[in-house]
C-alpha cells in the first residue's frame, strides 16, 4: 500500500469521525448539562460539562485540523501522478500523445524509452502548481478555479516561458549533453532562459492546432479512435 | 455557551466535502475542498473560539 492510499484512508476515517461528531454536537445544550453528571472514560473521570466541552474541541478544532493536514498532504503528494493531470480533460491530449508509441514529441520519447520511470508530467513540470513554490501554488489554484468554473477556452496555452532548469536538472550532468559543443556555447543563454531547449529538440506536446476541438487530430488525442 | 449549532453544521459540511475529496480526488472535489471546505473549517473554528471566549468572559475567568 502506498503512502498516498494510506493518507486517503486516514483522511476518510477522520472525516467520518468528524462528520458524526458534528451531527451529534448540536443536540447538546451546554446550559442544561447536569453539574453532578460524571463521565467515566476508563482512564479518567470527567464532569459532564468538561467531557462535552472536550468533545466540542475535538469536533470543531482538533479533528478538522488533522483532516485538513492529511487532505492537504494528499493534495500536494497526490498531484504528482500522470492520472492526476489526466483528470482535467484539457490535459488528456498531452497524456494521450505521451503514451502514443508512434508519437515523436519529446514527452512521448521520454515516456516510450523509460527515461522517466514514474510521475512523468511532474518530473518535467516540477515548478508547477500545488507542488511548487508559493507563486506556483497560486498559479495551480488559478488553474483549478478556471477549470472548475469553465472559464477557459480550448486549446489551453502555456503562460510564460518553460524553464530550461526542468530539462537541465537531469541532462546537464550527463556526458552525452556535455559532449555537444553547442551546449557549452549556449550555456549562459540556456541558464538565463533566453533560449529554449525546445528550439533545437522539437515540440514537447501536440501543437495548439491539434488540441483545438475542430482539428482532425482532436478526437484521437482525446482518447477516441483514430 | 449554550449550543454550537452553526459551527457544527459548517464543520459537518466541510467534513463531507473533505471526505468526498479524499475518496475521489477529482478537480471539482479538489476545488470544493480548497475553496469551500477549508474556509468552512476556519469559520467553524473561529466561531467555536468566539463562543468559548464569550463564555469565559461571562464567567469572569478572563
Amino acid at each position: 500500500m502506498e503512502l498516498t492510499d494510506l493518507t486517503r484512508m486516514l483522511a476518510g476515517l477522520l472525516c467520518a469521525v468528524g462528520f458524526f461528531l458534528c451531527l451529534w454536537l448540536p443536540r447538546i445544550d451546554f446550559g442544561k448539562i447536569d453539574p453532578d453528571r460524571k463521565v467515566n472514560l476508563g482512564f479518567a473521570t470527567l464532569s459532564g460539562m468538561a467531557f462535552f466541552k472536550l468533545l466540542a474541541l475535538a469536533a470543531l478544532f482538533a479533528v478538522p485540523a488533522a483532516s485538513v493536514a492529511v487532505a492537504n498532504y494528499h493534495t500536494i503528494e497526490g498531484v504528482h501522478g500522470v492520472e492526476s493531470c489526466n483528470r482535467c480533460h484539457v490535459m488528456t491530449p498531452m497524456v494521450t500523445d505521451m503514451q502514443d508509441p508512434h508519437s515523436q514529441t519529446l514527452a512521448a520519447r521520454h515516456f516510450r524509452n523509460g527515461w522517466i520511470p514514474k510521475d512523468q508530467c511532474y518530473q518535467c513540470h516540477s515548478d508547477y502548481g500545488l507542488a511548487g513554490d508559493l507563486q506556483a501554488k497560486m498559479e495551480g489554484y488559478r488553474h483549478l478555479a478556471r477549470y472548475t468554473t469553465r472559464t477557459y477556452e480550448e486549446p489551453i496555452k502555456y503562460r510564460g516561458v518553460f524553464p530550461n532548469d526542468n530539462c537541465l536538472k537531469c541532462h546537464a550532468a550527463t556526458p552525452k549533453f556535455q559532449a555537444v559543443s553547442s551546449h557549452a556555447t549556449l550555456r549562459v543563454r540556456l541558464a538565463e532562459n533566453t533560449l529554449s531547449c525546445l528550439n533545437c529538440h522539437g515540440r514537447a506536446h501536440p501543437t495548439r492546432e491539434q488540441r483545438t476541438p475542430d482539428h482532425a487530430d482532436y478526437p484521437r488525442l482525446m482518447g477516441g479512435d483514430e | 455557551m449554550k449550543t454550537l449549532r452553526l459551527q457544527s453544521l459548517a464543520a459537518a459540511l466541510a467534513f463531507a466535502i473533505t471526505g468526498l475529496y479524499a475518496i475521489d480526488p477529482g478537480p471539482y472535489q479538489m476545488a470544493a475542498f480548497v475553496f469551500f471546505a477549508q474556509p468552512l473549517f476556519l469559520i467553524a473554528g473561529v466561531g467555536y473560539a468566539w463562543r468559548v471566549w464569550k463564555d469565559l468572559k461571562t464567567r469572569e475567568v478572563l
